[in-house]
């Protein structure tokens, strides 16, 4: 008889979905965090596309959530210029949405969630080990003591730390990592709707940005995103591209890019109030394999992140497949599970919802996002195109298309070559 | 904003009795790239008169330097007890 029906290691989104999701179902479940108090470790860009925990926190839009996404943005930066994509609508309010989110106090909330729905919640204890015994995750390992359970539920982020150490993952590569550095600033609540023209105190700017204009070539995105009373702003690097370059450090990118003559207006007055670092798994599923005998491994841990350079997204991934973990949990339970029991409905239905589907359908676009095309050969057509567009020099007008070719063909790359290169990059998206 | 300065704006529980991440001074010295010392967000890696310094106090335990070292130097594992770095906004 094993001490737990079910472990839940980590307690970020992934894990406290899952936590609560078992526990509303009567099941016996540990969940256990090595951060004192729970959601202190944990860090993201921070917009939550929150809708499938409406499942398991129906009030979550009532909980610490910042401020809800009414205005998206995409900006290319190249050293001069930011060309922007900036879509606001009243329509959002019909679709699933976005709020920004300050993690640590959104996963407390979170935590708190589970623990009042009947889960045991234990902080400030860190896992060293799934514990295995004939081929069979049995429970966890801590501190030379094994705590058994019949599931363990690995969340762990995606420093996956005991996945490594337990032999059910290998570490990724470069292609397959990114350094996600970010800095709190704190404004007004009063100056941030101003600035960024929201339409109210509760409403909320996020915006993507590729950023063509790093010194020694270094490949990164950004992120600007308004909360209450902050804007959380960050550089995603490139691990491959930072490790080529081997001059720029890490901590100085976020610094070109809070620098750029375009930016650095709207944090201007800005306190910085915290600095943190996280990394960010790229390429979709990271692990050989989602489930085993007797676990399952859900959110970064498994590599459910996305990115295709308009859209970051990681917690509604690891929500939806936390949430999936324990419904297969339950599915086993009812028809009497052994601990130990092999998983393998987990994948089958997690392959049913957009959480692999996104995975699968996306996958390889890595290689899009980071390309020399849309970080460096893209942004200066653009911008060489816009300037003749936007500018009036005493010559007749000319057509877009003429524009566009003429910006393309001062680029060593072929039209031709170009013009594929970004049908390939559409369909890709 | 140095990156000095930035670490300052955080809240550790520093664990004395235990070093999370190690390093292999015999394999830094010979090292080629000292990538590390680009990687870590929180210049945790050094290099000192060419000699690799390392301080485990400021660690954003992010895991950046155990992926970044291709030579097997670093030795990472979680800090326990709830000690390390503690978020305010995360």
């Amino acid at each position: 008889m094993s001490e737990f029906d079910v472990i839940v290691v980590g307690a970020g989104p992934a894990g406290a979905s899952a936590a609560i999701k078992l526990a509303s179902a009567k099941v016996n479940v540990l969940l256990v965090d090595r951060a004192d108090p729970p959601g202190s470790k944990n860090v993201s860009g921070g917009v939550l596309w929150g809708d499938s925990l409406t499942q398991v926190a129906p009030d979550w839009e009532k909980g610490p959530v910042e401020r809800y996404v009414e205005a998206k943005g995409v900006s290319f930066l190249t050293k001069d210029s930011r060309i922007s994509l900036d879509f606001r609508s009243k329509k959002f309010g019909e679709y699933k949405s976005g709020y920004t989110v300050l993690r640590t106090k959104f996963d407390a909330w979170l935590a708190k969630k589970a623990k009042d729905s009947g889960v045991m919640l234990v902080s400030g204890v860190t896992v060293d080990k799934i514990a295995m015994k004939d081929g069979k995750a049995v429970g966890v390992e801590q501190g030379g003591e094994t705590i058994t359970s019949d599931a363990v539920i690995l969340a762990e982020g995606a420093n996956s730390r005991i996945a490594y150490d337990s032999g059910l993952k290998r570490k990724p590569t470069d292609r397959n990592t990114a350094l996600g550095v970010k800095e709190i600033i704190k404004l007004p609540e009063k100056t941030i709707t101003e600035r960024f023209g929201l339409t109210s105190p509760k409403m909320g700017f996020a915006s993507e940005f590729v950023l063509g204009f790093l010194e020694g070539g270094v490949r990164a995105g950004g992120f600007l995103y308004t909360n209450k009373e902050s804007l959380s702003i960050g550089a995603v690097i490139s691990m491959a591209e930072l490790r080529k370059n081997n001059k720029t450090y890490s901590f100085n990118v976020i610094e070109q890019f809070k620098e750029h003559p375009f930016v650095a207006p709207l944090l201007e007055g800005g306190r910085v109030e915290e600095y943190s670092a996280h990394l960010v798994p790229e390429g979709g599923i990271s692990a050989d394999s989602l489930n085993g005998n007797g676990y399952m491994i859900a959110g970064d841990a498994a590599g459910f992140t996305f990115s295709n350079g308009l859209v970051l997204q990681g917690m509604n991934y690891a929500i939806v497949s936390g949430i999936v973990a324990a419904e297969s949990f339950l599915e086993k339970k009812e028809k009497g599970i052994q601990a130990g029991a092999n998983f393998a409905n987990y994948t089958e239905n997690l392959s049913k919802t957009f959480v692999m589907k996104d995975m699968m359908n996306f996958k390889g676009i890595d290689k899009l996002t980071w390309s020399k095309y849309v970080h460096q050969t893209l942004p200066s057509i653009a911008e060489e195109a816009m300037l003749n567009m936007f500018s009036e020099n005493g010559q007749p007008k000319k057509h877009l298309y003429k524009i566009l070719t003429k910006s393309m063909s001062s680029h060593e790359e072929s039209k031709l070559g170009m013009a594929m290169e970004l049908l390939k990059m559409l369909r890709r998206m | 904003m140095k990156i000095e300065e930035r670490l300052s704006l955080l809240n550790y529980k520093i664990d004395k009795s235990y070093e999370h991440i190690t390093v292999n001074p015999s394999i830094c010295e010979t090292c080629p790239d000292h990538f590390c010392t680009f990687a870590c967000p929180a210049k945790c890696y050094s290099l000192i008169d060419g000699t690799l310094n390392f301080k485990y106090e400021d660690c954003v335990e992010c895991g950046t330097c155990d992926l970044a070292c291709s030579h097997g130097s670093v030795a990472w594992t979680n800090t326990k007890g709830g000690h390390g770095v503690k978020y305010k906004f995360g």
